[in-house]
C-alpha cells in the first residue's frame, strides 16, 4: 500500500501545516517504535471471534462417552449418538457440519478446558479478564493491544488492527495504536452538506484540523481527536474495499456472516491487516438453551467455513489463523429454565493450515466439579493466547503475558 | 472554600444535571445563584409539567415499538422541563434497562421506564424492589423462570453485582441463595397474544423456596423483600457498601471523574443518614465544591442519546428524534436494547471510528435539514440580535451557544478558518448574506457537533 499517515496528512492539509496535524501519540510512539522488534510474521492475519454471553462448552464439544454428561444435561443435551465424532470420546454439536468440515481437512484445533483459576463467575469481570490476560485486572490494554503497541506502534497503516464490533474490544485498547471499528462499511465516511459539495474539502479539513489540535485537558479530549483523524484516514482506504468483491463462500444471513465476509474483503485487498476482531452474541443462555443455542453454533460454524471457502477461493487463507475464545462455559448440570448458568472452561477453537489438527488437552472432567459444580482447568487462557502469539504472530508472548504459561502445542512450529 | 458562581459553572450544571440549556435557560439558571439553582433543579416536582405532557402526548409517537420508545424518551430528555428528572430517569436506564429484543413487549418496557421516573429520586430501597418485581426485569434476567424446584441465578447475580453492591462484596453461595430468596417473583399473562404486553408481576408462593437461606451472613427464611433488605442494609467496616457503590456511580455519572476515596465516604454518609434517599445524594453532588471545579470540566464523555438530544436542545431546533433514533444503532447505543445486563460501558469507550462517523453523519443531516420536518433548526433565528458580521463573531457565537467556546485558539482559528474558506481552497473573506448563511453556518454547526468539545459534556 503506497499510501501512509504523512501522505495523507500532507495531501488532505490544505491550510494547516503538517507539524500542526500530528498527533501527540504519533510523536510519543516513536521513541517506543524504535525500539521494538519487527513482528517475525508480517505477512500473518489473526481473526479473532468473540463469543459474547458465555458459550456453552458441553453442548459445543460433546463428552459423548461420558455417562455423567447425560445425567447432568436430563434437560437440554445433545443427544450423544448423533455427534459429529471428533474422537473416540468428544464430538461437535451435530449443527456444526461447517466447522466438522475443516476438521475433517485437518485445518482445525480444538484446545479443551481453557479458563483461568478462581473466577468470580461474573461476565464483566471475565470478559475483563479474557481481555486484558490478567486475572488481577491491574492491565490498562488489551492482550493484543499491548502486542501492537510492541510491533506497530509508529506504523503509518491506520488499518493494521481493525474491529468489526459496534465498540472497540478492550483486547485490542492499545497505548499507541489505535482501531478502526465499525459495523459496516456503507456509512463509514464523512458526509458533508449535500447542497455545497464543493465546500466538502473544506469541512474535512476543518474535522481534521479540530481533531489535530492540542487540547488543554489532557486525556480524554486527545484520544478523541486521534479517533478523528484515524477515522477519515482509515475511511480514505476503505471506500475502495468491497468494491467488485466476489464472495467465493456461502455466507449466511447473519452479522457474524456480514462481519467475517467484510474480514475476508479487507484481507483480499492487501491493506496490511494484522488483526481483526469480529463479536457475536446471545450465548448466555440461563432459559430456552434448547431453542437458542444450536442456531447461535449453526451460525458460528456456518460462518466460519464460508470464510475459509472465500478465502480458499481468492488464494488468501496461508496468512489467515482464526481464534475464538468466550468468557466462560457454563454450569455443568442444567438449570431448571432448560439453559445453563454461569461456569467456568470451556473449549475452543483454532481454524487455519498452521494449526497441529486434533483435539488438544482431555474431555471435561464431569466428576470432578467444583463447589459451585463447575469444570476444572486444565489449560490456561494465557497459555492459549501465548501459543498463538509466540507460533503465529512470532512475538516474545512472556514480554506480554508474563512467564510461565506453556505452550499448547496446537500451532505448527515450522508452518511457513 | 466556595464556588466561584459564574454563568459557565451554571451551563456546566445544566450540561450534567441536564442536556444542555440554551443561552436563556443558562441565564435563568445563573440568575437563581448556586443553592437556588440546584434546589430549582433537583427538587423538580414544582415544576409544572401538563403542557409539556399534552405536547408530547400529541406528537403521537409509536409506543408499541422500539423506535417510536426511542423517540419518546428522547423528546423528554430534550424539551421536558424537568431537565433532571430525565437525566436521573436516563441514570437508572443506563443502570439496568432491559432489553426489549428479549423481554418483547414494548409496554412493559415503557413502564419500566415509567417506573424509573416515578422513583427516579425517592428512596433507593422502593425502586429496587419496584425494579425486582418489574415485569420487564423479571424477563430479562429470567426470574421469571426461578423456582424452588428449579433455581436460576441469573437476577440474584446481577442485582449485587451491577445494581446495589458491585463485585468482590458478595460470593457465589450468597448469589444462589439470593437466588432461592426470589423464587417465585414472576409474570403472569405473559404471552404471544397480547404481544407481552399485559404481562404482570405475581408472587407464587407454590414456586418459592420456604427453606431456611444465608444471605451475607444472615439466615432465615427469607423471601425477595428480605433479601433486598439484607443487601440494602450490607454495611462493612467502611459504611454501607450499597451507599459506597451507588455514590460513587452517580458521581461518575454527574462529575464525569471517578470519584475520590473521601467523595464516596460523604455521599454513602449522606446515603445512609438520609435514610437511603437518592435526592440528598444528588443534591450533594450537584453542590459539592468538587463538582465545579477545573478536572471535572467537560470530562463527560456524551452518549449517543445525550449528543443527539444536546444538539437539538442547544441549537434550539425541533425535532421528531426519528433521525436520532434511527442513528442509535451506528452510534454504539439502541436505547431500550443493550446487548446484556451490564449496558453499555460509559466514557471514551462510547468513542470509535465508526461510531464518530455515525454521530458525525446524523449532526450532517441535523445541520443541512433545510425542511419544517424531522430535525430542523432556524439559521437566522441563532444570528438575530447578535452581531454576525465576521466569520470570528459568527464563530464566538456559535461556540458560546453550543458550550464549545473552552477550545484553544488554534482550534478557533481553524473554525474561522473553514468559514473564510472558499471552495476552491482559496481563503476569503466570509460576509454575512443569506446565502453564506445558508452554506457556511450550516457547515459550521457540523463542524463544532463533531468536535471534541462537543463530545464532552
Amino acid at each position: 500500500m503506497p499510501f501512509t499517515r504523512r501522505d495523507f496528512l500532507i495531501r488532505s492539509s490544505g491550510f494547516v501545516t503538517v507539524s500542526a496535524m500530528v498527533p501527540r501519540w504519533a510523536v510519543k510512539g516513536a521513541t517506543r517504535f524504535e525500539e521494538s522488534v519487527a513482528a517475525d510474521y508480517p505477512n500473518r492475519t489473526l481473526v479473532v471471534l468473540e463469543l459474547m454471553g458465555g458459550n456453552d462448552g458441553l453442548n459445543t464439544v460433546v463428552p459423548f462417552t461420558d455417562p455423567l454428561y447425560g445425567t447432568l444435561r436430563s434437560r437440554i443435551g445433545i443427544p450423544t449418538g448423533s455427534v459429529l465424532q471428533l474422537d473416540s470420546r468428544q464430538g461437535m454439536n451435530p449443527v456444526m457440519t461447517g466447522l466438522k468440515a475443516l476438521w475433517d481437512a485437518k485445518r482445525v484445533a480444538v484446545v479443551t478446558n481453557v479458563g483461568y483459576p478462581n473466577s468470580s463467575l461474573s461476565h464483566f469481570q471475565s470478559r475483563d479478564i479474557w481481555h486484558t490476560a490478567d486475572p488481577t485486572l491491574a492491565q490498562r490494554f488489551g492482550w493484543l493491544g499491548r502486542w501492537a503497541d510492541s510491533v506497530l506502534a509508529g506504523s503509518d497503516n491506520p488499518l493494521s488492527c481493525t474491529a468489526i464490533s459496534q465498540s472497540l474490544p478492550k483486547t485490542l485498547l492499545a497505548e499507541h495504536v489505535r482501531v478502526p471499528t465499525f459495523l459496516s462499511l456503507a456509512s463509514y465516511q464523512f458526509q458533508t452538506d449535500g447542497s455545497f459539495p464543493g465546500d466538502h474539502t473544506n469541512q474535512v479539513n476543518a474535522f481534521l484540523a479540530q481533531n489535530g489540535a492540542e487540547y488543554e485537558i489532557e486525556n480524554t479530549p486527545s484520544t478523541l481527536s486521534g479517533v478523528g483523524q484515524d477515522a477519515i484516514s482509515s475511511s480514505d482506504i476503505l471506500q475502495t474495499v468491497g468494491t467488485g468483491y466476489v464472495a467465493m463462500g456461502a455466507y449466511p444471513d447473519n452479522s457474524l456472516g456480514a462481519g467475517l465476509e467484510l474480514i475476508a474483503q479487507i484481507i483480499n485487498a492487501n491493506l496490511g491487516a494484522r488483526i481483526l476482531y469480529v463479536t457475536y452474541g446471545g450465548f448466555d443462555n440461563h432459559a430456552g438453551e434448547d431453542v437458542s443455542h444450536d442456531p447461535l453454533l449453526t451460525d458460528v460454524s456456518d460462518s466460519i467455513k464460508a470464510f475459509f471457502d472465500d478465502l480458499d477461493g481468492h488464494g488468501k487463507s496461508h496468512d489467515v489463523l482464526l481464534m475464538t475464545w468466550s468468557e466462560f462455559g457454563r454450569r455443568a448440570q442444567d438449570n431448571g429454565s432448560n439453559g445453563t448458568d454461569h461456569g467456568t472452561s470451556a473449549p475452543h477453537f483454532v481454524v487455519g493450515d498452521a494449526v497441529v489438527s486434533g483435539i488438544h488437552g482431555d474431555p471435561p472432567d464431569l466428576a470432578h466439579l467444583d463447589s459451585n459444580g463447575n469444570l476444572s482447568i486444565q489449560n490456561d487462557f494465557r497459555s492459549y493466547y501465548g501459543t498463538v502469539l509466540s507460533d503465529w504472530l512470532g512475538a516474545d508472548s512472556s514480554a506480554i503475558l508474563g512467564p510461565g504459561w506453556p505452550n499448547l502445542g496446537f500451532l505448527n512450529k515450522s508452518y511457513a | 472554600m466556595s464556588v466561584n458562581w459564574t454563568r459557565d459553572a451554571a451551563a456546566h450544571l445544566l450540561r450534567r444535571a441536564g442536556f444542555g440549556g440554551t443561552p436563556a435557560e443558562i441565564d435563568a439558571l445563573f440568575a437563581r445563584g448556586q443553592e437556588g439553582a440546584v434546589s430549582y433543579l433537583v427538587d423538580y416536582d414544582a415544576i409544572d409539567t401538563s403542557s409539556y405532557e399534552s405536547a408530547l402526548a400529541a406528537r403521537n409517537y409509536n409506543l408499541l415499538k422500539t423506535i417510536g420508545l426511542q423517540q419518546w424518551f428522547m423528546d423528554r430528555m430534550a424539551f421536558s422541563p424537568r431537565p433532571l428528572e430525565e437525566k436521573m430517569t436516563y441514570f437508572w436506564n443506563l443502570h439496568w434497562t432491559s432489553g426489549i429484543s428479549k423481554v418483547k413487549g414494548a409496554t412493559l418496557i415503557l413502564n419500566q421506564n415509567k417506573t424509573e421516573r416515578t422513583l427516579a429520586m425517592g428512596k433507593f430501597d422502593d425502586l429496587v424492589l419496584a425494579i425486582s418485581q418489574d415485569p420487564a426485569m423479571l424477563v430479562w434476567l429470567d426470574n421469571d423462570t426461578n423456582k424452588a424446584s428449579k433455581p436460576n441465578e441469573n437476577y440474584a447475580r446481577e442485582l449485587m453485582e451491577l445494581f446495589t453492591l458491585g463485585i468482590g462484596n458478595y460470593t457465589q453461595t450468597d448469589v444462589t441463595e439470593v437466588a432461592r430468596a426470589l423464587t417465585g417473583w414472576t409474570v403472569q399473562n405473559y404471552n404471544k397474544a397480547t404481544n407481552y404486553n399485559q404481562a404482570t408481576f405475581v408472587n407464587n408462593p407454590n414456586t418459592h423456596d420456604n427453606g431456611s437461606k444465608t444471605i451475607l451472613g444472615q439466615t432465615g427464611n427469607f423471601d425477595g423483600t428480605d433479601a433486598i433488605g439484607i443487601i440494602l442494609n450490607h454495611a462493612d467496616s467502611a459504611g454501607s457498601v450499597s451507599g459506597r457503590f451507588l455514590g460513587a456511580k452517580l458521581w461518575l455519572y454527574f462529575a464525569g471523574t471517578e470519584a475520590a476515596d473521601y467523595l464516596v465516604d460523604e455521599l454513602q454518609g449522606v446515603y445512609v443518614s438520609s435514610g437511603r434517599m437518592i435526592r440528598e445524594v444528588v443534591r450533594t453532588i450537584l453542590l459539592h465544591d468538587d463538582f465545579y471545579a477545573d478536572h471535572t470540566l467537560k470530562t463527560w464523555v456524551r452518549s449517543p442519546a445525550e449528543y443527539a438530544v444536546a444538539s437539538v436542545r442547544m441549537l434550539e431546533a425541533d425535532s421528531d428524534f426519528s433521525s436520532a433514533a434511527n442513528s442509535l444503532a451506528g452510534m454504539g447505543q439502541v436505547l431500550f436494547n443493550p446487548s446484556d445486563a451490564k449496558g453499555w460501558d460509559w466514557g471514551i469507550a462510547w468513542m470509535n471510528t465508526g461510531a464518530l462517523f455515525a454521530r458525525a453523519t446524523l449532526s450532517n443531516t441535523l445541520a443541512t435539514n433545510r425542511g419544517t420536518s424531522g430535525t430542523h433548526f432556524d439559521t437566522t433565528a441563532l444570528l438575530a440580535g447578535a452581531d454576525a458580521s465576521t466569520a470570528e463573531k459568527v464563530v464566538d457565537l456559535l461556540a458560546s451557544r453550543l458550550n464549545v467556546d473552552d477550545v484553544s485558539s488554534e482550534v478557533r482559528s481553524s473554525w474561522v478558518d473553514y468559514m473564510n474558506r472558499n471552495d476552491d481552497g482559496s481563503l476569503g473573506t466570509w460576509t454575512n448574506t443569506s446565502a453564506n448563511v445558508d452554506k457556511k453556518v450550516r457547515g459550521l454547526v457540523h463542524v463544532m457537533l463533531t468536535s471534541p468539545a462537543f463530545h464532552l459534556a
